[in-house]
């Protein structure tokens, strides 16, 4: 039998923030976060994301976030395209469906880390996948007034984040209604 | 898990001869949920598939089983391929009996393609990447737009979010007179858009019914409106051609391309170059979905005009899959694109003109009385012609301020002063004419100041022709302004400059 071919894996991931969350958390947090990561899968030299659009793609570094700025190698998978392709509908239409988005316990690292896991039976790096209970927490200890009122307790960092994906660059082309 | 365990106890017995058979706790991920199992550790992955086919309620020829990136052939042990107690392996369920899954690669995307089931609803996702890949792998890109139709068909509400961005509002609202027709108009540009594009690529008869349909009625609305139809064209092709063109300089202003999940990169460079008229509307528009550009422009466009446009043209890519649905019928109504096909590079310099003029785009848009019969995409990559024109709507305003009795003439479709001739008559915009001649004016004069601080050559400036213009006089060229003209059309180069004025004497 021949070997089947084997897939590199690339996780691509940006900070939203631009570095902005690494020089304004400690004051606005009262602790340091390196960043506000988005995350997507590139594999089959596509680049694929979870917004509250759903599940979409690109090629890769074609969203408007422009390059990633760390690309962090999964390993590789003997999954085709087709396979992969189905699977990703899969979850379009059960997990990973747009209005399932939720910024804090179900993003674009979930996403991320689900179909990392699916391809390669690896995680991607916990630093991304802790950095909502990291914003979460310091909801409480924050020094300043920045909490916010909001019912969550989110702090104002929390608020902005919620901003930025909102905004703009998350929202990836829409998949056709129906799914 | 009874009946896991009961499987499980099979299996012990049947392989009890072998060495060990622990029974171990498999989790099995679907996309919908996850479940355990209980199977001995040396039992092959084709006794788990048929538990999990038990469980799925469906084939086990339909399952996929992953672990550890590794796709799991029938004939595998467990615990050879590492699956021990705790561990999780993935499932899907193929929509489809596996043809070449193991073997790895993609066999024959276009056959895939063109074999799949009409209806992608069920499928979006996959469809989407699989029509990139198409792309990708097709060196027929027409055949790729058609798929793309098919896809397109299926969201039409992302037309009407396209059509209400506000500057797309704005720009069809500039047309006094046409009020409530421009809105219409401007949904008619952007449905023919694709229909001038893509008239080839409609190969789907029963998709075609379909969007047809949905056109009609769409266009029906408009052409419902008084006069809406008669309104529509002129306006329609204007703008459809700014649309066009500064859709295409935003792709092409990216340097590389870089398209939507429809549009593969690499594809479309290449045939880019080979194919540019045809592929690079339907790519820039399919790139626009691609969020990539959009920093990218925001930042190299200045013009209000055009930003404004950016967001809304690329929220409408980035919030829905295609804006742009084919009509056939609309093929031959709309002014063909059978120029000379521009490159990106040419558009991008026209991108940058126009940035440079955001009065310009809206003076295109408004309708100057040249701009409504003669084709905008040629002018506007040709920066020699862009510039010629603006010297021509400075002139006549100059002479329409300076002779007053000139107005009716000069605003008259019929015969532009001093251009090159434009024979259409066109009644019906004469009215329209007069009525919005003094806002227009007024608006040309501050476009004007703004043009002439964005544009660094010197306009209006004959100095630099005097030579070539008295050596055309002495040819016999006695026209002095389309003389002028001509030399500024070719940059000083009088030989190109006598063949424009013995050829068409259209600009």
């Amino acid at each position: 039998m021949e070997p089947p071919n084997l897939y590199p894996v690339k996780l691509y991931v940006y900070d939203l923030s631009k570095g902005l969350a690494r020089r304004l958390s400690p004051i606005m947090l009262g602790k340091q976060l390196e960043g506000i990561w988005h995350t997507s899968i590139v594999v089959h030299k596509d680049e694929f994301f979870f917004g509250s659009g759903g599940i979409s793609s690109c090629p890769p570094g074609g969203t408007l976030l422009g390059p990633p700025d760390t690309v962090v190698d999964v390993g590789s998978t003997e999954v085709t395209e087709e396979i992969f392709l189905e699977y990703l509908s899969s979850l379009g239409e059960s997990l990973f469906r747009g209005e399932a988005y939720n910024l804090f316990e179900h993003n674009c690292n979930t996403f991320s880390n689900e179909v990392a896991q699916f391809l390669t039976g690896r995680k991607i790096p916990s630093y991304i996948t802790d950095l909502p209970s990291e914003v979460l927490s310091t909801a409480q200890t924050a020094p300043t007034t920045e909490v916010s009122s909001a019912p969550d307790g989110v702090s104002a960092l929390g608020r902005s984040l919620w901003a930025i994906t909102q905004l703009s660059s998350l929202k990836g082309p829409k998949l056709p209604k129906g799914i | 898990m009874a009946r896991a365990r009961e499987e499980a106890g099979d299996s012990q017995l049947v392989s009890g001869r072998e060495s060990s058979s622990r029974i171990i706790r498999v989790s099995v991920k679907t996309p919908q949920d996850c479940q355990e199992f209980l199977l001995a550790e040396n039992s092959s992955v084709l006794r788990f598939k048929k538990q999990i086919s038990k469980y799925l309620h469906c084939d086990t020829d339909r399952l996929v089983l992953i672990f550890s990136g590794k796709i799991l052939r029938d004939q595998d042990i467990l615990s050879q391929r590492g699956i021990l107690d705790g561990s999780t392996v993935h499932v899907v369920v193929r929509t489809r009996l596996k043809g070449s899954v193991c073997t790895g690669g993609l066999a024959g995307p276009t056959v895939h393609c063109t074999h799949r089931p009409e209806p992608p609803t069920s499928d979006s996702a996959g469809v989407l990447v699989r029509l990139g890949r198409l792309a990708r792998t097709s060196p027929d890109l027409g055949d790729f737009f058609s798929q793309l139709v098919q896809l397109l068909t299926t969201a039409p509400e992302s037309v009407v979010q396209f059509l209400e961005d506000p500057l797309i509002q704005g720009l069809a609202n500039e047309k006094q007179g046409n009020g409530l027709h421009v809105p219409e108009s401007s949904k008619s540009v952007q449905k023919r858009d694709p229909a001038l594009k893509f008239p080839e690529t409609f190969q789907k008869p029963g998709r075609q019914q379909e969007v047809l349909q949905e056109h009609k009625q769409r266009l029906e609305a408009p052409k419902a409106v008084p006069g809406g139809d008669n309104a529509l064209r002129p306006g329609c092709s204007d703008i459809h051609q700014i649309m066009l063109s500064t859709l295409a300089l935003l792709v092409a202003s990216r340097g590389h391309i870089s398209g939507s999940e429809m549009c593969r990169g690499e594809a479309t460079n290449a045939h880019c170059s080979s194919d540019p008229s045809t592929t690079i509307p339907a790519r820039l528009l399919a790139q626009e979905v691609s969020t990539g550009g959009v920093t990218q422009v925001k930042g190299i466009l200045a013009s209000q005009a055009i930003s404004g446009c950016r967001p809304g043209i690329l929220d409408l890519h980035l919030g829905s899959d295609f804006p742009f649905q084919e009509n056939q019928q609309l093929v031959e109504k709309a002014p063909p694109v059978g120029h000379p096909r521009p490159s990106p590079s040419a558009l991008c310099r026209a991108l940058n003109i126009l940035q440079q003029n955001p009065a310009l785009l809206h003076q295109l848009a408004t309708g100057s009385p040249l701009l409504h019969h003669m084709p905008l995409l040629p002018i506007l990559t040709n920066p020699r012609a862009l510039q010629a024109l603006l010297q021509i709507e400075q002139g006549l305003q100059i002479l329409s301020r300076e002779v007053p009795e000139l107005e009716p003439f000069l605003w008259d479709s019929a015969k532009p002063c001093g251009a090159t001739g434009a024979p259409e008559t066109r009644g019906r915009r004469q009215t329209h004419r007069e009525d919005t001649s003094q806002h227009s004016l007024a608006y040309q004069h501050h476009s004007l100041a703004n043009v002439q601080t964005a544009l660094s050559l010197p306009l209006l400036n004959e100095g630099r022709y005097q030579q070539e213009l008295e050596q055309l006089k002495a040819l016999g060229f006695t026209n002095h302004d389309a003389n002028l003209q001509a030399l500024i059309a070719t940059d000083r180069d009088i030989h190109a400059a006598i063949e424009r004025l013995l050829g068409s004497p259209q600009a």
